[in-house]
Order: structure tokens, then C-alpha cells, then sequence
């Protein structure tokens, strides 16, 4: 196969793999950096880094994985270049906001927010199970922590969330 | 699923319900516990509202400007490919012909039978893509201290964010392979302490280059993205690791 066809299939098989995944890329790094704008940025720098080293997935099966596993890093890497503050509540970005704006609905309002509030440790773990479909042992291994502390980070974050949906039904 | 549910009491249920919901779904424990059965729907149903609290809108996809990637003096994927697997099927006959001989001595012909050894790393490199994805958890020190066994070299974490540790066999000797995060992606570092070399070689790939310094009696290859600044990983590298023999 010469250059320009073997550019070319590349190219095509990264455009195929971007657009199956593009949106669990933004929905991911969202939750991970709980800001649009800045989820947008991400995306962009791990849709960059995935282009460069597209010869490293040798599995298309595994591409979910290996792009989120990128988002990952990106995100780490957008925070220790810009040293962001901790996200306060009560003093968002309108781009923070946005996030929490999603979709208006007044039962799930609160909910997102709560979610919004979690500590990264218990957010994180909680958005691949739910919305990703990832195992427990996959989320493990994806995070770099044993099985049994991803189960209690999980137990942790429900707990977290039903104390909250409860209070707010009680009162 | 369910005959594990059902020998849990409903403490463990409960938590492991909490833990990972899809339990709910078998049959188990909750069949013959009223208390479990309506725990296990508040559980259900509040994972559902997570679920829709958590989907977002997702902006139409922007394609960033992608590099062209200069495939025109490097060896192609396919090239590399190709003589990977055939180095990789020589590398594991060399351990099975160490394991019978039961002998480490170099054969005259062995270079001849794998390839040069920049062939050899890079092969290796490449049949251990799932080292390479990027990530920012480190390696703990016992994983660190199995892969680079103090007989073989010391070596300090000055060398950067170890995200990779794996004792290795290349040519049938024993090689710690390690990957570090850099400013362009991951990357591999094999320590070579019985593949004497004569002097620095580099060697390029698809996107990466890569080069296998002489240190000592020994060898180190370091390889990452092609526009990494491998000069200053160098420098680290020798810096921390110190052969033990």
C-alpha cells in the first residue's frame, strides 16, 4: 500500500471512530471537568493525541476504552496547566452553569446538581458505570485502583444521592 | 448472579446492590426479603434518574486540524508489522530454547535469527500496545520494584510520572520495561543491561522515533512521540537508573 492510501484509510478510520464516540468523549470529560467550554477543549486535545498515536489501538473493539482513557489524561493535563481552582457551587462560570442547565427539569435539577457536588473520587467512577456501561472491574482498571475501592466509591456515591433525593421528597 | 444473592444477608445485598444496581435485575435475595425487594426499587429507580440527570446535549462535532504525519522516510505501519510478528515468534522460541538449554550465553547467530536490536525493541513496543495508553496514575512501588528487581539495576521515580512497570524477556534476557508520561504521550523505556552497544543508535518509526544508548555493559532504548524532546528524557533516564552488576 503506498503513503497517500495508507494516509488516507487512516484518516477514514479515525473519522468512523470519532463519530461513534464523540459524544461519550464530551459526555465524559463534562462530568469530569463539570464545564462545557472546557470539556469542549478536552475533547479537542484527545481527539488531536488520539490522531498521533492511532497506530497504538490495534483493536477497534477497544476504542471506546482507549479514547476515554485519553479524555482522562487530557483533562489532567488541561488542570495542571491552567492549576484551576476547586469548583464552588455558588459562584459558577456561565459555562459551569450551562452543565447544570441541562435540560431543565425540576426533579432532575437537584439531582444533577448533587452530582454536580460529588467529589471527583465518587463522581468519576459513578459516571462510567451509569452512563458509560463500564464494569466495575473495567472502571477499575481504568482508573488504576483495585476492584474494592471502586465498590466503595460507588456504594459511597449512591448513598451520597439517595440521602439527598430523599431529604428532598421528605421535605 | 442470583445464587450469590440469595446467600447474602440483606446488609450485603444492600451494599452490593448499591455497588453495581444490575443485581437488581437477577433473581435473588429480593425474592424472599420484602424489606430487600423495596430497597432494590428505590435503587433502580434512583439509578434511572441518575442516568437522566447525567445525559447532556453534545455540540455538533468540530474536527480539529489534524497534522499530516510525515510517513514518507519512516518505516510504514505495514513494514513494521510485518517484521514484528516474525521477530516476536523468534523472540518466544529464544525463551523456550532458554528454558530447555537451561544457558543464557549469546549465540553468534541470534542477531541474524531476530533482527537488529532496534527491530527487536521496536517490536516489542508494538506488541505491547496497551503500555501506551496515556494515563496519570503511577505504578505502585511493588509493581515498580517486581519489574526492575534490584539484581538487575536501582533506579529512583526522578525519571517521571512511571505509568507502566512489566518485567520483560528481549533476546531471552531479562529486560524491565517501563512507560513514563512525556509532554507528547507515553513513553518506553527498556533496560537493557546485557545488550552491549557501541554507541547511541537512533531509529525512527510511524509517528515515534526512539534511540538505544550504551550505558555501561548494557543498553537503554527510550522511544516516544516522534516530536517528544527525548534529549531531556535521556538525561533523567541515565540520571536515575544504575545497573546493579
Amino acid at each position: 500500500m503506498n503513503s497517500n492510501g495508507a494516509t488516507g484509510n487512516r484518516r477514514k478510520r479515525f473519522d468512523r471512530l470519532v463519530a461513534v464516540f464523540h459524544g461519550d468523549m464530551f459526555r465524559y470529560a463534562a462530568w469530569l471537568c463539570r464545564d462545557k467550554s472546557i470539556a469542549e477543549d478536552v475533547v479537542q486535545e484527545a481527539m488531536l493525541r488520539a490522531w498521533k498515536s492511532l497506530d497504538a489501538l490495534r483493536e477497534d473493539s477497544a476504542a471506546k476504552h482507549w479514547l476515554l482513557t485519553i479524555v482522562r489524561r487530557e483533562n489532567a493535563r488541561y488542570f495542571e496547566r491552567r492549576r484551576l481552582e476547586t469548583v464552588d457551587i455558588d459562584n459558577l462560570t456561565p459555562s459551569q452553569s450551562a452543565l447544570l442547565a441541562e435540560a431543565p427539569n425540576e426533579e432532575l435539577d437537584d439531582l444533577r446538581e448533587a452530582i454536580f457536588e460529588l467529589e471527583d473520587d465518587y463522581r468519576e467512577p459513578l459516571v462510567l458505570q451509569v452512563l458509560m456501561g463500564y464494569s466495575t472491574n473495567e472502571i477499575a482498571e481504568h482508573m488504576g485502583l483495585n476492584q474494592g475501592a471502586v465498590l466503595t466509591r460507588l456504594h459511597r456515591a449512591r448513598l451520597k444521592l439517595k440521602d439527598i433525593t430523599a431529604n428532598e421528597v421528605s421535605s | 448472579m442470583s445464587q450469590a444473592t440469595e446467600m447474602m444477608n440483606c446488609e450485603d445485598y444492600k451494599q452490593a446492590l448499591t455497588t453495581d444496581p444490575e443485581l437488581g435485575n437477577e433473581s435473588g435475595h429480593a425474592d424472599t426479603c420484602a424489606e430487600c425487594a423495596q430497597y432494590r426499587a428505590e435503587i433502580l429507580a434512583l439509578d434511572m434518574k441518575i442516568a437522566a440527570a447525567m445525559e447532556l446535549s453534545v455540540p455538533e462535532l468540530k474536527m480539529p486540524e489534524l497534522p499530516e504525519l510525515d510517513t514518507a522516510h519512516v518505516v510504514s505501519l505495514s513494514a513494521r508489522r510485518s517484521l514484528s510478528k516474525p521477530a516476536w515468534f523468534a523472540l518466544a522460541a529464544s525463551v523456550l530454547l532458554a528454558v530447555v538449554v537451561g544457558s543464557r550465553f549469546t549465540d553468534p547467530g541470534m542477531e541474524e535469527t531476530f533482527g537488529t536490536l532496534e527491530q527487536q525493541v521496536l517490536a516489542h513496543v508494538d506488541h505491547e500496545p496497551m503500555a501506551l495508553l496515556p494515563s496519570s496514575t503511577p505504578v505502585s512501588d511493588s509493581r515498580l520494584a517486581n519489574a526492575v528487581p534490584n539484581r538487575i539495576a536501582t533506579m529512583n521515580r526522578g525519571i517521571g510520572l512511571i505509568t507502566f512497570a512489566e518485567f520483560c524477556s528481549i533476546n531471552g534476557k531479562d529486560v524491565p520495561h517501563l512507560v513514563i508520561q512525556g509532554e507528547r504521550g507515553p513513553i518506553t523505556i527498556l533496560l537493557m543491561p546485557h545488550e552491549k552497544v557501541a554507541e547511541a543508535t537512533t531509529f525512527d518509526g510511524v509517528n515515534i522515533r526512539g534511540v538505544i544508548l550504551p550505558v555501561g555493559d548494557g543498553s537503554i532504548a527510550i522511544i516516544g512521540d516522534r516530536e517528544e524532546p527525548l534529549e531531556e528524557v535521556q538525561q533523567n533516564v541515565l540520571d536515575s537508573v544504575m545497573w546493579s552488576t
